[in-house]
C-alpha cells in the first residue's frame, strides 16, 4: 500500500491521475451538493407547511379520536396536542354572534406559532402558546361584532371566558381560510365546561403530532390501517397540494439534470482512465520486467483507486457541503430566512456516486493494465487491446443504476437514456455529413482553415463523440438557463410587485364606496369589485345533476357545493376566453376551462342554477382560462346581469397592503366589522421563497454541470493530445507557423462548438416545450435568446478549453517531439 | 567472477510459434545453448532473425512454444507469470533500446523503483549510489523528458543495476543513441558488468559492441550458431 501510495503522489503531477481525481471529486461534489441542497428546500418546504397544520401530522375526525392512539403517539417519541373545532353562538350580555371556536391544548401549535395583539384589528406578534384555563382570545372581527374588548368576559354556551388577546392568525387554520367566520380560541380544559358538544353537533377533532420522520412513518404505518373513512390523515406535502407538487417535480428535474453532470465526469473518468492505461501500458510492461507480480500490480492499482475514492469523495463531500451551504447562506441574507440544517444522511447519495462511476468507468479500462505483456517492451504490438462493447456496457449499466437510484424508478432513466440515444443519432448523422463535406470543399493543407476541417474529418470517431458530449453539456446548460429564467419569469408575472396580499369579502353594498374611498386615502392598491351571491348547479342539460354524478368525492367540484356567482362588465386580465363569446348584453353563462372539462360540459350545454329558491337555465356560451395564481378573486360561473341584479349582493375585492400602511388599514377596517379580511401575505411570501430556492438551485447545477462540461472537454483533448502534438510536431518541421497551427485548431474547436451548439439550441428547445407544457406546466414559448447563446457559448467554451488544453501543441519544440516519437 | 561451471541460462531444443493469418510462422526452430554466471554473450543477427524473441523468452518474458529454457535450472514453461516475475525480480535486470523510463517519475525515482518494489528500506541510497557510478548524481531530480537520450540510457543502466541482478539482458542498448554516447554507454555497461560479477546478454546490431562480448552468437533465420 506504501508503494501504492507513493506511486500515486507521483503521478499526481501528471495530468491524467489529476484529471480522474477532479472528474470524481466533480460527481460526489455535484450529487452531494443537490442532494443536499434539495433536503434542505425540502425540510423548509415541510416546515412551512407543517406551520400550515400546526403540526408535522395531523389526524382528523368528526368524532373524538380514541385515547390509545394518542398514548401510542406519545410512546412512539411524539409530542402531541389536541384540538377541538365547531361552530356555536358567543354571548355577551348585549348580543350574540355565530363564531367558529377551537379548543387547544396547551402543547398547541406543535408547529408554527399564533399571531395575536393586544391591540383591535392590530397586526400581531407571534404567540407561541395558547391560551389558558379560563381565558379566550377573539378575532378583531368577533371583537368588534360583539362590541368587547380585552379583559371584558364572553360566554361560550355554559362557560364565562375572559378575553385576553385579539387573535390575528391561528396556525392550524389557514388552510381553510376562505370559510371564515368570526374566530374564537379557549382552552382544551374548557372545553367540557361550555357544555356546546352534545350528541349531534358537528365537531372535528384532530390530534396533532410531531417529531422525527422515522417515528411519524412509524406511527402513520400503525394508524392508518386503522383510519375509519370520515377519518382522515394529513401531512404537510398533501395539506399544501400545489407548492409541493412543484417541489416534487422540480426535484426530480433537478436530479435527473443532475445525472447528466454525473455522467458527464462519468466520461472525463473514462477518457482519463483510458488515457492513463494507453500510456501506462509500456510501464506496467517495464514494472513487470523489473520483478513486479500480477498480484504486486493488481494491489498496487487497487490501492491507488481505493485511496482516488477516498481522497475524491473526501474533497467532493467538502465541495459539494460548501457549495450547497455557501448557497443556503446567500438565501439566507436574501430572503432572511435560514434553510433548516440538512440531514446527514444525504451524503450516501453522493458517496456511491463516487464509487459506482471509477467502478463503471475505471476499474474495467485498469484491468487491461493488468493483461499486459512484460514482452511489449521488446515488442510494442504483443500490448493488448480491450473489448470496447464491454467497457461500453459496463459503464452504461453503472451509470443507468445512479440513475435508478436518483430517481427511484424506471421510467424517468429510460425516458433520459432513449432522449441521449436520439440526440447521439441526431448529432452522429448530422456531424459526419458535415465533417465529410468540410472535408471535401478544403483539400489541401495551405490554411488553418483546411488543416482544422481535415482534423474534423480524421478524428472523425472522436470529434462525433466530442461534438456529441458538447452538444449534451451546451444543451443542458441552455435547459437549465432557459427552465430558471422560464420560471422566475412566469411566476413573478403572475406574482408582480404589487400582487393583492388581502382578499376583502363580505362587503355590503353600502360599505363598498365608503372602503373604495379609505383605499385611496391610504394609496392601497385594489383589484375589480365583484359582486357575489350564492347558487347551486343542480342539471345540466335539464338532466338532474345527482343522476350524472354519485355523490362522493369524485362529484366535481363545481357540483358539489354553492358557488359564488358573479356578473361583470369587463372580464378580468387573467381571464382568457378559449370557446365562444363573452357577451355582456347577451344572455348566457361564462364557464371556467378546468371546471367545465371536470364535469363534461361543453359549449351550449344548459346549465340549471338554483339561486334564492329559485331556477335559472341557460346555455353556455363561453368558456374562460382563469389564472388562479394571480392573487385576483375569480369565478367558476359569471352570469348575466339580468339575473343576479335581482339579488341581494355582497362583493369582493383582493388589495394590496404595503407594510407601511398596513397598521393604518387595519385600524380603518375595524370600523367595517361585517367585512372579512383574508391575509394571503404569507402565502406569497412562501411561493416567493420557493422560486428563489428552486432557482438558486438551479444556479448550483448550472456550476457543476458547466464545471463537469468543461472537464470532459480537458479530458478528450487530452484523449487526442499525443497525436496532436505529434501532427504539430510534423507541420512545424515541414515548415507550418505556430499561427497556422492554432488558426487550425480554432477552426477545429470553433466549428465542433458552433454546431455543437446549434444543435443543443434545437434539442433544448424541443425539450423545454416539454418540460414547460408537461412537467411545469406552464404555457410554452420559444427562446430567442437561445438560438444566439447556444453557438456563440459553444464556440467561446470549447474554443478557450480546446486552446488551453492543447496549448502544448504550440508549445513543445518539435526537435523533442519527434525525438519522443 | 563466479563459479564458472554454474550455468546462468540454458535453453533445450527451444521452439517459438506465432500464429498469423497465414498459418503457423516458426520464429524460433530449436535453440540449444549455454551461458554461464558471469560470462558475457552477444546475439547478433539480421532484423526479424528472432533475437529479440529469443531474448524475451530465456529472460521470462514469455513462453516458449516447445522445449524449455533455464534460469539457474528453473524451467521457465513450469512457472505461471506471477512466478516469473518472481524470478525476474530475483535474477534479471534489463536495458531496452528506446530506455522504457517511467515519465512520470524522476530519475531517482525511476532507479528506486526496482528496490521498491522488492520492499528494500534502503532503496534511496542505494540508488543514489548507483546514479552516481553513472555520473548523474547532479540530475537525480530530473524528469526522462529533461535528460538527453544518452543521460536516459545512464539511468535505465543504473535502474537495471540497482535491483542487483545475476543476470543483465541489454536489448541493443546503444541502438538509439550517436556513435560518441553509445561509447559512453557501452563503457558503462561492461564496467559494470564486470566490478558486479553479472552475466551479460547482449542483443544487438553493432559488430564491435558485439565483439566486446566473450561469446557471439548469431541468430539466423530462428537458429543459432556461435561465432568461431
Amino acid at each position: 500500500m506504501k508503494l501504492a501510495l507513493k506511486i500515486l503522489l507521483r503521478e499526481l503531477r501528471n495530468g491524467d491521475v489529476l484529471t480522474l481525481a477532479l472528474a470524481l471529486v466533480l460527481s460526489v461534489a455535484t450529487v452531494t451538493g443537490i442532494s443536499l441542497f434539495i433536503d434542505r428546500l425540502q425540510s423548509s418546504f415541510e416546515l412551512q407547511s407543517a406551520t400550515l397544520l400546526a403540526a408535522d401530522r395531523v389526524v382528523r375526525s368528526p368524532k373524538p379520536l380514541p385515547e390509545e392512539w394518542q398514548l401510542e403517539a406519545k410512546e412512539a417519541g411524539l409530542s402531541v396536542a389536541n384540538r377541538a373545532w365547531f361552530s356555536t353562538m358567543v354571548f355577551t350580555d348585549d348580543g350574540l354572534q355565530l363564531s367558529q371556536v377551537s379548543a387547544v391544548t396547551d402543547a398547541y401549535p406543535l408547529r408554527g406559532e399564533y399571531l395575536t395583539d393586544s391591540q383591535l384589528f392590530g397586526v400581531g406578534q407571534t404567540t407561541v402558546k395558547g391560551p389558558s384555563v379560563g381565558e379566550v382570545w377573539v378575532s378583531s372581527r368577533l371583537a368588534s361584532l360583539l362590541n368587547v374588548k380585552i379583559d371584558d368576559v364572553i360566554q361560550i354556551g355554559e362557560a364565562d371566558l375572559l378575553v385576553t388577546r385579539y387573535l390575528v392568525r391561528d396556525p392550524g387554520s389557514s388552510a381553510s381560510a376562505f370559510a371564515i367566520a368570526p374566530r374564537a380560541v379557549i382552552h382544551w380544559q374548557d372545553l367540557d365546561r361550555t357544555e356546546v358538544i352534545q350528541p349531534g353537533s358537528r365537531v372535528r377533532y384532530a390530534l396533532l403530532m410531531a417529531g422525527d420522520t422515522e417515528f411519524l412513518d412509524q406511527m402513520e404505518q400503525w394508524l392508518k390501517p386503522q383510519l375509519q373513512d370520515n377519518q382522515e390523515w394529513r401531512s404537510p406535502r398533501a395539506g399544501g397540494r400545489g407548492i409541493g407538487a412543484t417541489i416534487t417535480r422540480a426535484e426530480s428535474f433537478l436530479l435527473l439534470a443532475g445525472t447528466l453532470a454525473v455522467v458527464m465526469a462519468g466520461v472525463a473518468m473514462a477518457l482519463a482512465s483510458n488515457r492513463y492505461v494507453k500510456r501506462h501500458l509500456a510501464q506496467v510492461a517495464v514494472m513487470k520486467t523489473l520483478g513486479a507480480t500480477p498480484n504486486k500490480i493488481a494491489s498496487i492499482l487497487l490501492w491507488q483507486l481505493v485511496c482516488i475514492f477516498i481522497m475524491g469523495s473526501i474533497f467532493g463531500l467538502i465541495l459539494g457541503w460548501s457549495v450547497q451551504a455557501f448557497i443556503a447562506l446567500s438565501l439566507e441574507t436574501l430572503l432572511s430566512t435560514a434553510l433548516p440544517e440538512p440531514s446527514l444522511t444525504k451524503i450516501w447519495l453522493g458517496i456511491v456516486t463516487g464509487l459506482t462511476s471509477l467502478i463503471a468507468f475505471c476499474l474495467p479500462l485498469m484491468v487491461r493494465l493488468l493483461n499486459v505483456s512484460p514482452l511489449s517492451v521488446l515488442q510494442p504490438m504483443s500490448r493488448i487491446e480491450g473489448r470496447t462493447a464491454f467497457l461500453y456496457a459496463f459503464g452504461f449499466v453503472g451509470m443507468f443504476s445512479l440513475m435508478v437510484i436518483y430517481t427511484q424508478g424506471l421510467l424517468l432513466p429510460s425516458l433520459m437514456v432513449l432522449s441521449i440515444a436520439l440526440v447521439s443519432v441526431l448529432v452522429g448523422s448530422l456531424g459526419f455529413v458535415l465533417f465529410k463535406l468540410g472535408r471535401k470543399f478544403t483539400a489541401g493543407a495551405t490554411s488553418g482553415w483546411q488543416i482544422g476541417l481535415a482534423a474534423l474529418h480524421r478524428r472523425l470517431q472522436s470529434n462525433l463523440f466530442q461534438l456529441l458530449i458538447f452538444t449534451l453539456i451546451i444543451m443542458l446548460v441552455l435547459i437549465l438557463t432557459g427552465v430558471r429564467s422560464n420560471l422566475i419569469s412566469d411566476w413573478q408575472a403572475q406574482l408582480p410587485k404589487g400582487a393583492a396580499n388581502h382578499y376583502l369579502f363580505n362587503i355590503q353594498q353600502q360599505d363598498v364606496e365608503p372602503l373604495q374611498a379609505m383605499m385611496s386615502d391610504l394609496k392601497i392598491k385594489e383589484s375589480d369589485w365583484y359582486p357575489m351571491v350564492l347558487g347551486r348547479v343542480t342539471k345540466i342539460n335539464q338532466e338532474q345533476v345527482s343522476r350524472l354524478f354519485e355523490e362522493g368525492k369524485d362529484r366535481p367540484e363545481l357540483l358539489s357545493r354553492e358557488l359564488n356567482l358573479t356578473w361583470t362588465d369587463n372580464l378580468g386580465v387573467d381571464n382568457e376566453i378559449v370557446e365562444g363569446e363573452f357577451n355582456l348584453t347577451n344572455e348566457g353563462f361564462s364557464i371556467e376551462f378546468e371546471a367545465a372539462k371536470e364535469a363534461q360540459i361543453k359549449l351550449g350545454d344548459e346549465i340549471t342554477l338554483f339561486i334564492g329558491g329559485r331556477e335559472y337555465s341557460q346555455k353556455v356560451t363561453s368558456i374562460r382560462r382563469v389564472d388562479w395564481s394571480s392573487m385576483r378573486p375569480n369565478f367558476y360561473l359569471i352570469l348575466p346581469k339580468t339575473i343576479l341584479s335581482d339579488f341581494p349582493a355582497n362583493f369582493i375585492t383582493s388589495v394590496h397592503v404595503t407594510d407601511q400602511s398596513k397598521q393604518d388599514f387595519y385600524q380603518n377596517m375595524a370600523d367595517y366589522p361585517t367585512v372579512s379580511l383574508l391575509n394571503v401575505g404569507d402565502l406569497i411570501a412562501q411561493i416567493q421563497l420557493i422560486i428563489a430556492q428552486v432557482s438558486q438551485a438551479i444556479q448550483l447545477l448550472l456550476g457543476f454541470i458547466v464545471a463537469s462540461g468543461a472537464l470532459v472537454l480537458v479530458a478528450s483533448i487530452r484523449a487526442s493530445l499525443d497525436e496532436r502534438l505529434e501532427e504539430g510536431a510534423l507541420l512545424r518541421t515541414l515548415g507550418a507557423s505556430k499561427s497556422l497551427i492554432r488558426q487550425a485548431m480554432l477552426i477545429e474547436f470553433g466549428f465542433l462548438g458552433i454546431f455543437a451548439g446549434l444543435i443543443a439550441v434545437l434539442a433544448a428547445e424541443a425539450c423545454l416545450f416539454g418540460l414547460q407544457v408537461f412537467l411545469f406546466e406552464l404555457s410554452p414559448s420559444f427562446h430567442p435568446v437561445l438560438w444566439l447563446l447556444g453557438p456563440i457559448l459553444g464556440f467561446v467554451i470549447v474554443t478557450g478549453i480546446g486552446l488551453f488544453a492543447g496549448r502544448s501543441v504550440l508549445k513543445v519544440a518539435p526537435m523533442r517531439m519527434l525525438q519522443a516519437l | 567472477m563466479s563459479d564458472s561451471q554454474t550455468i546462468a541460462i540454458e535453453t533445450k531444443n527451444l521452439v517459438h510459434k506465432v500464429n498469423t493469418s497465414a498459418g503457423d510462422l516458426s520464429i524460433l526452430k530449436g535453440i540449444d545453448m549455454e551461458i554461464k554466471e558471469g560470462e558475457s554473450v552477444a546475439i547478433v543477427g539480421a532484423s526479424g532473425s528472432g533475437k529479440s524473441t529469443l531474448l524475451g523468452l530465456i529472460a521470462g518474458l514469455d513462453v516458449c512454444s516447445d522445449g524449455e529454457a533455464y534460469i539457474y535450472d528453473q524451467a521457465l514453461s513450469l512457472l505461471d507469470e506471477e512466478q516469473r516475475a518472481k524470478l525476474r525480480g530475483q535474477y534479471v535486470g534489463f536495458v531496452f533500446q528506446s530506455f522504457h523510463l517511467l515519465p512520470s517519475l524522476t530519475a531517482l525515482e525511476n532507479v528506486m523503483l526496482p528496490a521498491e518494489l522488492r520492499g528494500d528500506l534502503d532503496a534511496k541510497a542505494k540508488a543514489e549510489g548507483f546514479l552516481d557510478q553513472v555520473g548523474l548524481s547532479h540530475r537525480i531530480d530530473h524528469y526522462p523528458r529533461q535528460l538527453s537520450g544518452g543521460e536516459q540510457q545512464r539511468v535505465a543502466i543504473a535502474r537495471a543495476f540497482a535491483s542487483a541482478p545475476k543476470i543483465l539482458f541489454a536489448d541493443e542498448p546503444t541502438g538509439n543513441l550517436d556513435a560518441e554516447t553509445g561509447q559512453v554507454i557501452s563503457d558503462l555497461i561492461f564496467d559494470l558488468n564486470t566490478s558486479l560479477g553479472t552475466t551479460l546478454v547482449m542483443v544487438t546490431h553493432d559488430a564491435t559492441l558485439a565483439k566486446r562480448c566473450q561469446r557471439q552468437l548469431i541468430m539466423s533465420a530462428g537458429r543459432l550458431s556461435e561465432s568461431e
